[in-house]
C-alpha cells in the first residue's frame, strides 16, 4: 500500500464526512460549506486519478457555482432550519 | 456581505477572470477547455454577486445573454465551416493560415498557433458558458426580496 | 415493515456496489483500449492539437458537443422565461 492509496482512502473518508456533516448540521451556511468542501475534495480526488480537465470542471461547478447559488438562496430565505 | 467579504472578493475577482481566460485560451495545449474556463470564469461573477450583491452587477451592465447567443451562434458557424468535407470537420488544421501550423508528432513544449478551429470553438463555448452562467446567476440573484443579515 | 424493506434494499444496493468495485479492473488498464490507441497515435497529426482531450471533444465527437451547448441554452432561456416578470 503506497502512499497515494492512504492518501486517496483518506479523502474519500472526508468526502463522507463532509456529506454526511452537510446533511447533519442544522445551520444550512455552514452545511453548504461543508458540501463545497466536499465537493472540493471530489475535485482533488479527480484529480489524483489523472483526470485534471473533470477536476477543473468539478471545482468550477460544484465547488463554486453551486455554494453560491445556495447562498444566495440561503440569503434571501431563512439561516436556520425548523424542526 | 461584510468588508472582509468585499476586500477579498475585490482583489480575487479579476484573478479568477484571468485564470479562466488562460484556461479557454491555452484550451488546446493544456488540461480545460471552453466550458471549464467558462465555469472559471462565471466563479469570478458568482464570487462578485455574492459579496456585492445582485444590483450591483445589474449596474455594471455586463451584456451575458448577448454573449450567450454570441458564442452558440459562432459554434455553429464554426461547424459549418468544416462542410466541405463533413460537419465539424476541422477544416483549418495544418493549412498553414490561422491556427494551422502543424504539431511535430511525439512530446513537445506545445504551440499557440496550432489547432485550427479547435481554439476558436473554445472561444466560442468559453463565452456561452460564461453568458449562460452568468444570466442565471444574476436572474436568481436579482429574483424576490434580499435581506442581508 | 418499511424499516425492513429500506434495509434490504440498501443491503441490494450496497453488494452490488461492493461486487462491482471488488470485479473492477486494474487502473489503467480497460477491457477494450481500441480506440484510446487510435486517438493516441492520430490527433496529433490529424487534428493538431496536444489536448487528445480537447481534440475528441471538438473535433471527434462534435455532435456531442453541440448537444451539450443546446441543453445549455435551453436551461437559460427556460429560467429567464420563468423569471424575467418578476424582476423590477
Amino acid at each position: 500500500m503506497t502512499i497515494w492509496a492512504v492518501l486517496q482512502i483518506l479523502i474519500l473518508i472526508l468526502i463522507v464526512v463532509g456529506s454526511v456533516l452537510a446533511v447533519w448540521l442544522k445551520d444550512l451556511l455552514a452545511s453548504v460549506i461543508a458540501l463545497g468542501g466536499s465537493s472540493l475534495l471530489l475535485s482533488l480526488e479527480f484529480y489524483l486519478l489523472q483526470a485534471p480537465d473533470v477536476a477543473i470542471a468539478e471545482a468550477g461547478v460544484g465547488a463554486a457555482l453551486t455554494t453560491a447559488i445556495f447562498v444566495l438562496a440561503i440569503r434571501k430565505t431563512q439561516r436556520k432550519e425548523e424542526e | 456581505m461584510s468588508v472582509v467579504v468585499r476586500t477579498i472578493a475585490r482583489i480575487l475577482a479579476p484573478v479568477i477572470l484571468v485564470f479562466g481566460g488562460y484556461v479557454i485560451l491555452h484550451g488546446h495545449l493544456t488540461p480545460g477547455g471552453g466550458f471549464q474556463g467558462g465555469a472559471v470564469a462565471a466563479s469570478a461573477v458568482a464570487l462578485v454577486l455574492v459579496a456585492f450583491g445582485a444590483p450591483a452587477v445589474k449596474r455594471l451592465k455586463a451584456p451575458f445573454s448577448v454573449l450567450e447567443d454570441l458564442g452558440g451562434v459562432a459554434f455553429v458557424v464554426l461547424g459549418f465551416l468544416g462542410l466541405g468535407f463533413t460537419f465539424f470537420a476541422n477544416s483549418l488544421a495544418g493549412m498553414g493560415s490561422l491556427f494551422g501550423t502543424p504539431v511535430p508528432p511525439g512530446p513537445n513544449p506545445g504551440y499557440l498557433n496550432t489547432a485550427g478551429t479547435l481554439p476558436l470553438m473554445n472561444w466560442a463555448v468559453g463565452l456561452k458558458v460564461i453568458g449562460g452562467l452568468g444570466t442565471v446567476l444574476v436572474l436568481f440573484g436579482l429574483v424576490g426580496r434580499d435581506d442581508d443579515r | 415493515m418499511k424499516r425492513w424493506l429500506t434495509l434490504a434494499a440498501f443491503a441490494v444496493v450496497a453488494g452490488c456496489l461492493f461486487l462491482a468495485g471488488a470485479r473492477m479492473r486494474p487502473f489503467g488498464a480497460p477491457r477494450f483500449d481500441l480506440m484510446d490507441r487510435y486517438f493516441n497515435a492520430w490527433s496529433q497529426k490529424e487534428v493538431a492539437a496536444n489536448n487528445v482531450v480537447t481534440a475528441i471533444v471538438f473535433d471527434y465527437r462534435g455532435y456531442d458537443t453541440l448537444g451539450e451547448a443546446t441543453v445549455l441554452f435551453v436551461a437559460v432561456v427556460g429560467v429567464t422565461l420563468i423569471l424575467r416578470r418578476i424582476k423590477k
